[in-house]
């Protein structure tokens, strides 16, 4: 029997500094990783210990994985002393992945903030690689302040994508710094979207208030709750539906998730706590 | 059904600890458990529930999952001989059935991946459990509530029931058939020992009291998420995790590395939902952050959101945590007074 804690062994061959407390390490894993964009992994930190983070690169890429992290804990202080040619280890992928045939044909429109932005990239660049399939990709993104944004080289040429619309808000600009967009929680930039929201899709990823407030808006500009995806990132440790620390209601966030239709989860108690 | 008498029963309990790896309850109150044993001498045979539930052998408090060196990655063997459980109660032998479909099958939902927990299967897929009828109940004691009773035959390889001056010993499962069938040398069951079986098995149910209805409690938590029950309730909680740690279900479990970067091992443990850092993210957001939410999420899961999932409460009424709460924290209690609630749906 294949055991389902073992790790896949993986380099860092490349580490990036996205922002004074986000890096994003670039991994080799030693045999290639077929992932659905919007699964998680499991990446070991050998002697430190395991915890969950979702790829954001494209699912197209098979061979090489990058995973965007904040400093914030334990294990990603660690992280965040991590070098190039460190071993570290991958167990996954699990969970659900962003449904891409429900939203081919049709308007995407794609809303994250803060750390949430990680697996949107993810799911950004596999549409990227098969734009054709969509009629358009709005990605609204939201950041603290102007210095916490992150894949700042990406962004310009996203902007520029002719199939994409690519729109940034910060909720508060200090003194000091420069922005000459939008300003306010990510949910302002809503009223740029051009897309009917009775006929398509909308993803959601971030942190809890913004995921709930960002659903709320969604639901009143007319967005069906079949329609919109919600990333229920949770405190997922064994990645096969037992443990119990991601469990919300009778779904597991690593087993019936992180994605989920909206209109899944809508009955469950407390689903933004 | 075979009959073993009590004056046979050392050479039975020998000749079984050559074959396998016996495990049987040792030891007296706090310090009982289910420990690997040699003779009937060892054996506690007047215990009426262990402190420890087989659990702990099953899945163990802390395990070793791996180890790793440098690039070398080795996991732990299966153990030589399969195991043999002499004594579990009706309520523990179930306890092991439903955590096998947890660790042992993990299938929440038909269309979910189907996952298997090679360490619990190892251990467990080849152990034969006898479960021993209880001939009296504890004050603690309420399998009743949930579908078990002192006599149950409904979990287990082997059931047995001591009577005087015998063990009576039937097959359950079909390992329970292949064990009875190369026993050698055993008297079969007379009528009269029958008998006093039935009567034994009406004096156990007696000790118990009347039953709270388990659906009947499922139906209707749904209607009390929002009731300042909770509040009442887990006021006295100090969230020791004495309980979840006692529960022959309970099976949260936490996974960490011990050692250093080139060399260490990668351990599973316990873990209690009863703990405030059970759910709290890295980024210090807390989806059940109070007690109320957790004890809250602790009766849920026993009897709701596992029976919404597997037809069944996750309770057992083994009594054990009502016997280990240090604050009396009583979950027959807590049950009486969620039915009773009249919380608006």
């Amino acid at each position: 029997m294949q055991n389902p804690f073992e790790v896949i062994p993986a380099e860092i061959y490349d580490v990036k500094q996205e922002s004074p407390l986000i890096r994003t390490l670039s991994l080799k894993p030693e045999k290639p990783i077929e992932f659905q964009t919007g699964q998680f992994m499991e990446l070991t930190i050998p002697g430190v210990g395991e915890a969950p983070f979702t790829p954001s690169t494209s699912h197209f890429v098979k061979d090489k994985m990058d995973i965007t992290i904040m400093k914030t804990g334990f294990m990603t202080e660690y992280v965040h002393q991590a070098k190039v040619g460190d071993k570290v280890g991958l167990r996954g992928p699990f969970g659900t992945n962003y449904p891409l045939d429900k939203f081919e044909g049709k308007d995407l429109l794609i809303l994250g903030g803060g750390c949430g932005l990680a697996p949107l990239r993810s799911l950004f660049l596999t549409l990227l690689d098969e734009v054709d399939r969509y009629r358009s990709i709005t990605f609204l993104a939201g950041s603290k302040s102007p210095k916490d944004c992150i894949y700042k080289d990406a962004a310009a040429g996203w902007k520029k994508h002719p199939t994409v619309k690519f729109h940034r808000a910060v909720d508060v600009v200090p003194e000091g710094e420069k922005w000459d967009e939008d300003v306010g929680v990510v949910t302002v930039l809503l009223k740029k979207s051009e897309i009917d929201p009775a006929n398509n899709p909308a993803v959601v990823c971030g942190p809890p208030v913004m995921m709930k407030f960002g659903t709320m808006d969604l639901l009143k500009m007319g967005y069906k709750e079949e329609n919109i995806y919600l990333s229920m990132e949770k405190k997922m440790y064994c990645g096969h539906g037992q443990c119990r620390h991601c469990v919300m209601g009778e779904y597991y966030a690593c087993k019936h998730g992180p994605v989920f239709p909206y209109a899944q989860i809508k009955d469950e108690e407390a689903i933004w706590e | 059904m075979i009959k073993i008498e009590k004056s046979n029963f050392g050479t039975f309990i020998q000749n079984l600890s050559a074959d396998y790896s016996l495990f049987a309850p040792v030891g007296e109150g706090q310090q009982s458990a289910f420990r690997e044993v040699k003779n009937a001498e060892q054996i506690n045979t007047h215990i009426q529930i262990t402190q420890n539930s087989p659990k702990t052998v099953f899945l163990p408090q802390t395990e070793v999952l791996f180890e790793f060196s440098g690039d070398d990655i080795q996991s732990e063997e299966k153990p030589a001989k399969p195991m043999f459980f002499w004594g579990v109660r009706s309520c523990d032998a179930k306890s092991l059935n439903l955590l096998d479909k947890v660790m042992g099958q993990s299938k929440q939902r038909p269309d979910d991946p189907a996952f298997q927990d090679p360490y619990w299967k190892a251990r467990f897929d080849d152990a034969i459990i006898l479960t021993l009828a209880c001939n009296e109940p504890a004050s603690t004691c309420f399998c009743n509530w949930t579908g078990g009773s002192p006599f149950s035959k409904d979990a287990g390889d082997l059931w047995a029931v001591e009577t005087e001056t015998a063990y009576l010993v039937e097959p359950l499962s079909e390992k329970g058939e292949a064990f009875v069938k190369g026993l050698s040398g055993y008297d079969t069951a007379s009528e009269k020992d029958k008998q006093s079986i039935a009567k034994l098995k009406k004096q156990a149910e007696s000790y118990l009291q009347p039953a709270v209805d388990a659906e009947t409690l499922k139906e209707k938590l749904p209607q009390t998420w929002e009731d300042p029950l909770w509040d009442e309730v887990s006021a006295k909680c100090v969230n020791c995790s004495a309980c979840a740690f006692i529960c022959p279900t309970c099976y949260c479990f936490d996974i960490q590395d011990e050692g250093k970067k080139d060399k260490g091992k990668r351990i599973r443990t316990w873990d209690c939902c009863m703990f405030p850092i059970f759910t709290k993210e890295a980024s210090g957001h807390n989806p059940r952050s109070l007690a109320r939410e957790r004890v809250r999420q602790r009766v849920m899961h026993k009897f709701r959101y596992f029976w919404e999932i597997y037809g069944e409460s996750l309770c057992t009424g083994c009594g054990r945590c009502v016997r280990v709460c240090p604050v009396n924290l009583d979950i027959r209690e807590v049950a009486k007074q969620l039915l009773e609630a009249d919380s608006a749906a």
